[in-house]
C-alpha cells in the first residue's frame, strides 16, 4: 500500500492562465485547469515539451504572473503574496545575473534582499558558495563564468536564505555531463536535508534518477502524475540478471520455464547507460574554479 | 502551515539595497565616463572664457553657461540612465530572479529611482563643484585686474549656486520619475528614451501653452489646459538662474516651495510607475 503523501509544499487547484495575443481579444491558454500537489520533502519533476506550460506554472508559483483562474498556494500562502516567497529559492532557466558583480557580491546581494541577518551573512555566503564548489572563483566577475559555473552560482543564490522549497528551472540546460551529474548530486543532498525540490528538465534519465514524483504537462494540461517507480515500473514482467549462459543451458532454462507455463520474452546483454559510461571515463575536474 | 507565513512589510532597507546595486551598475558599466568627459569639456571651455575679460557680466555668463550645460547634459544623462538601468533588468531578465525573492515591486521601482537619483546627484555635485571653482578663480582674477568694480567684495553668492545645483538635481529627479513611468509599461529602451525626451520638451514648454490658453474664455478648454498644467510639471520653476550670481540671491521660501513641488511630482510619478509595473507580466 502506498504511504500517505506528506503535506504539500505547493498546492495548485484548477489553475488556468491565458495570455492575450492581441487587442481583439485572441488569447493563448498556457495552463489549462491544472491541479497538482508537490509533497514536502520530495524531489518533484515537472516535465513536458516546449510550450507545455511548465515555465508559466513556475512563474505563477513565484508570484511573477497572476493566474487567470484557480489558485496556487506555497506552504499555505497564496502565491501572489510577497510572504509566499520567504521560503522559496529559485534558479531560473539559463540563469541571468548581474554580470558586473563577483560571485560573492551576487550571493550577498540576494542574501540581503532575502533578509539574511547581517551577522550571519558573510558566513552564509561563504558556506553556500563552498557548497556549490565555487570558492576559488568566488571573487571573479559573474560575466566571466562558464555555463556550468553560472548554474552553480545560481544554485548558491537560491539557497542563501536556507529556503524550504527550491525551484530549479532547467538546471542542467547546456551543462556538460559532469556538471550535470554534480547538479544531480547537489539536488539529492538537498533532499537529504529535508528540502522540497521542484525541477523541470528535458533530461528524462536524470529526472528518473533523482525525482520521487513527476507530473507531465502537454499544451497546458496535466496528462500524467505519480511516483516515479509506479509510472516506469512494469508490474506484469520481471527481469533476472544472471551470468552469461552457454546456449545449451539457456535452452534448458527456456524449457524449464515453458514447463511451468512461462515465456522467456527476451534474452539481452545488459548495457550500461551512456551517461554512466561517460562519467566513469571522464576524470572529474576539481570542483573549485569550475569547468565549462 | 500558516505558521510559516509571516508578513513582509515594506522595507527601506531592501529599497536601499536595490538602489545601491543600481548605482554600482552605473559605476561598473562605466556610465560615469560620460561625467568625466563633461568635466574635461567644462574645464576646456573655461580656458576660452579667459579671453573675454568683460568684467562682472562675464561671471554671469559663465554661471549661465555652466547651468545651461548642466541642464542639457543632465537631462540626457537622466533619461538615458533611467531607461538603461531599468531595461537592463528587464532585457537581461535579472528582474525575474530578483522579483522571485520576497521583495515588493514598490521597493524595486523606488530602489531603481533612488539609484538613478544617486547617479544624477554625483553628476550635479561634480558639475556644480567645477562651476564654483571656475567662477571663483575667474572672479579672483577679475578682482585683481579691476579692484574698483569689486569694492563691496565678491559679487557671486556661492551658496546660491549650490542651491541652484540642488534644484537642478530635483528637476532631474522629476524627469527620472517620468521616464521610469514610461519604462514601466514600455517594451523597448528606445521608446522609453524617445518618450522621455518628448516629456522633457513638454515640461519645459508647458508654461507657453498655459499662458496662451489662459486667454481662452471657453470654460471647458480653460479647465482642460489647467488640468494639463497639473499633469505635466513646469520645469521653468526650477530655473532660478536669473536670481543668482550678481547681486541677487535665491529666496529660501521660493527654494523650499520649488523643492516641495519637485518631491510631490517625484512621489506621484513614482507611485504611478509602481502601479503600472505591478500590472506588468515579467
Amino acid at each position: 500500500m502506498t504511504p500517505p503523501l506528506p503535506r504539500p509544499a505547493i498546492a495548485i487547484t484548477g489553475l488556468t492562465k491565458d495570455f492575450a495575443l492581441n487587442l481583439r481579444g485572441v488569447k493563448l491558454r498556457a495552463v489549462d485547469n491544472l491541479t497538482l500537489a508537490v509533497p514536502e520533502g520530495q524531489v518533484f519533476g515537472l516535465l513536458g515539451p516546449n510550450g507545455s506550460g511548465k515555465s508559466t506554472t513556475i512563474k505563477i508559483i513565484l508570484g511573477l504572473l497572476e493566474p487567470t483562474a484557480g489558485e496556487c498556494q506555497v506552504f499555505g500562502v497564496p502565491s501572489g503574496r510577497v510572504d509566499s516567497r520567504l521560503n522559496v529559492g529559485y534558479l531560473p532557466e539559463a540563469p541571468y545575473f548581474y554580470r558586473y558583480l563577483s560571485g560573492t557580491e551576487l550571493v550577498r546581494f540576494y542574501g540581503r534582499i532575502c533578509g539574511v541577518p547581517k551577522a550571519r551573512l558573510a558566513e552564509r555566503v561563504r558556506e553556500v558558495i563552498d557548497w556549490v564548489g565555487l570558492s576559488a572563483a568566488a571573487h571573479r566577475r559573474v560575466g566571466t563564468y562558464s555555463k556550468g559555473m553560472l548554474q552553480r552560482i545560481g544554485l548558491a543564490q537560491a539557497l542563501v536564505h536556507d529556503p524550504r522549497l527550491i525551484i530549479l528551472d532547467e538546471p542542467t540546460a547546456g551543462v556538460d555531463p559532469v556538471g550535470s551529474a554534480e547538479i544531480s548530486e547537489l539536488i539529492l543532498k538537498l533532499k537529504t536535508q529535508g528540502k522540497t525540490v521542484l525541477i523541470t528538465s528535458h533530461l528524462l534519465a536524470q529526472i528518473e534518477d533523482i525525482c520521487d514524483r513527476v507530473a507531465i504537462l502537454d499544451r497546458g494540461k496535466l496528462i500524467l502524475e505519480g511516483a516515479v517507480p509506479d509510472l516506469v515500473g512494469r508490474q506484469d514482467q520481471q527481469a533476472l540478471l544472471v551470468d552469461a549462459l552457454p546456449p545449451a543451458e539457456l535452452a534448458e532454462l527456456q524449457g524449464w520455464l515453458a514447463a511451468r507455463g512461462h515465456t522467456l520474452n527476451a534474452v539481452e546483454q545488459p548495457r550500461t547507460r551512456l551517461d554512466q559510461l561517460f562519467l566513469s571515463k571522464v576524470a572529474r575536474a576539481p570542483k573549485d574554479g569550475g569547468h565549462s | 502551515m500558516s505558521s510559516l507565513a509571516r508578513s513582509v512589510p515594506f522595507s527601506f532597507g531592501r529599497l536601499g539595497i536595490v538602489a545601491g546595486n543600481t548605482f554600482l551598475e552605473a559605476v561598473r558599466q562605466k556610465l560615469f565616463n560620460f561625467l568625466l568627459l563633461l568635466a574635461v569639456a567644462l574645464v576646456a571651455s573655461a580656458q576660452l572664457f579667459r579671453e573675454f575679460n568683460f568684467g562682472s557680466s562675464e561671471l554671469k555668463f559663465i554661471a549661465d553657461f555652466g547651468f545651461g550645460s548642466m541642464v542639457f547634459f543632465g537631462s540626457t544623462l537622466t533619461i538615458a540612465a533611467t531607461a538603461q538601468l531599468f531595461f537592463s533588468e528587464i532585457e537581461n531578465r535579472t528582474a525575474l530572479t530578483l522579483l522571485a525573492k520576497p521583495i515588493w515591486r514598490t521597493e524595486f521601482i523606488f530602489g531603481k529611482l533612488l539609484g538613478v537619483l544617486a547617479v544624477v546627484g554625483v553628476f550635479c555635485a561634480l558639475t556644480t563643484g567645477l562651476l564654483l571653482v571656475l567662477l571663483y578663480n575667474r572672479e579672483t582674477a577679475l578682482m585683481a585686474a579691476n579692484p574698483e568694480a569689486f569694492e563691496a567684495g565678491r559679487l557671486i553668492h556661492y551658496g546660491d549656486l549650490v542651491l541652484m545645483g540642488v534644484l537642478q538635481w530635483l528637476k532631474f529627479g522629476v524627469l527620472a520619475a517620468i521616464t521610469l513611468l514610461v519604462a514601466s509599461f514600455s517594451n523597448t529602451n528606445l521608446y522609453t528614451v524617445v518618450m522621455g525626451f518628448f516629456m522633457l520638451v513638454i515640461c519645459h514648454l508647458q508654461y507657453l501653452a498655459r499662458d496662451a490658453y489662459s486667454q481662452v474664455s471657453a470654460l471647458p478648454l480653460r479647465l482642460l489646459v489647467q488640468g494639463l498644467s497639473y499633469v505635466f510639471p513646469n520645469f521653468q520653476v526650477f530655473n532660478l538662474a536669473d536670481q543668482i550670481g550678481i547681486g541677487q540671491g535665491i529666496d529660501p521660501t521660493v527654494f523650499l516651495r520649488v523643492g516641495a513641488y519637485a518631491l510631490t511630482y517625484i512621489a506621484v510619478f513614482g507611485g504611478l510607475a509602481v502601479y503600472s509595473f505591478s500590472q506588468r507580466e515579467i
